[in-house]
């Protein structure tokens, strides 16, 4: 007797969601828990990291940008490059594979 | 928009575009197996294929957008069906790419004697891990954070305030892939340069591929913001673009450390 009306009571705060109880307010979502206030300051919270992430991104490109890009020589006609087994209905190469102007 | 209907059933239309994109799929590889033999109609059975498909894309995404946007039928239990759908989506998409990283691993842990056992194999003049590399890895994370920034202002309700934060996602990613584009552009190597080319155009050119189906996604989402179709209680589609644009994010930082920074230096 005692063993069943422990093991119901069990029962119900499980179904209910752990130990929330009666109290706990009706969730909102189904998929979320969060209240109004929660998501007002994870949004400021949010564009204030975008607003970071832009700015260390431009210092960034501005200093890759301004270094310019190496030349590179070039390799020996090594029979793993340029490998040509058959034509593209194009012609011999890729479409995107000239790089006679580097 | 108007609001879900408040009861609990599924009761969407049945729809004939799954069979309908199965059977483009299914000519688009057939006419694209056909299209690199030597048979006949190859290009003609592919192209049908691919505008089926497309064909395809668009007539279901307007019956969804319809059904749940003009007619409310997308009950909570319906709004399941997209959510569990895009789980398996994602891992897929996972899978497909672990394969790239699985081959790129394969030919550079142990160089084979043909590239002169070596990786990166004797020739191939490198890009700088350091250079573009580093500089899109940020700009994609970036990115990220803004789709975060437009989730929280869309739960709390601050319409105007997801629509910028989706423009700022989507002007990261399309500098994102302005950046790529460059790299492309200055790589000393190309796709038919050993190995190494292939595996690292394929790697990160299937990424890039991902973060334009991603870029669309996300604008689609932008729009329909701005156009009030997203509540506060009932983006779906948004959440959606989220969840791929956050896979998208973690491949990148796979592909820094593995393939531009371990695999090229």
């Amino acid at each position: 007797m005692a063993t069943a009306l422990v093991r119901s009571r069990l029962l119900r705060t499980a179904l209910r969601g752990g130990a929330r109880g009666s109290a706990a307010p009706a969730p909102r979502r189904s998929f979320s828990s969060s209240s109004q206030q929660h998501d007002e300051y994870e949004t400021a919270k949010w564009e204030k990291i975008t607003y970071l992430g832009i700015a260390t991104c431009s210092v960034l490109a501005f200093y890759n940008l301004s270094k310019g890009h190496p030349h590179h020589e070039e390799p020996p006609a090594y029979p793993y490059l340029h490998i040509r087994n058959k034509e593209f209905p194009w012609g011999p190469d890729g479409l995107f594979e000239d790089k006679k102007h580097h | 928009m108007i609001e879900s209907q408040r009861h609990s059933f599924h009761l969407v239309d049945p729809s004939p575009w799954p069979i309908s994109g199965s059977l483009g799929a299914l000519a688009t590889t057939v006419g694209g197996v056909m299209y690199m033999h030597p048979f006949q109609g190859g290009a003609t059975l592919l192209s049908l294929g691919l505008i089926f498909i497309l064909y395809t894309m668009f007539v279901w995404w307007r019956d969804v957008l319809r059904e749940s946007t003009l007619e409310g039928h997308h009950t909570k239990v319906v709004q399941l069906g997209p959510r569990y759908g895009s789980i398996p989506f994602i891992v897929s998409e996972v899978m497909f790419l672990f394969a790239f990283f699985r081959a790129s691993s394969h030919s550079s842990l142990a160089p084979t004697v043909e590239i002169g056992g070596i990786w990166p194999p004797k020739g191939i003049g490198v890009l700088d891990p350091r250079e573009i590399p580093f500089l899109n890895t940020p700009i994609l994370l970036s990115s990220g954070a803004a789709v975060t920034w437009a989730h929280h202002a869309i739960l709390a309700g601050k319409e105007k305030r997801a629509v910028y934060a989706l423009v700022a996602t989507v002007s990261l990613a399309l500098v994102f892939t302005g950046f790529q584009g460059m790299e492309y552009y200055q790589a000393p190597f190309t796709i038919s340069d050993s190995i190494y080319g292939s595996t690292f155009f394929l790697a990160t050119g299937f990424h890039g591929f991902h973060v334009i189906i991603g870029t669309l996604f996300l604008i689609i989402c932008g729009i329909r913001q701005y156009l009030g179709h997203l509540t506060k209680e009932h983006h779906v589609g948004f959440e959606a673009a989220a969840w791929y644009w956050h896979f998208v994010d973690v491949v990148r930082l796979f592909l820094f450390v593995s393939i531009y920074w371990w695999g090229g230096i």
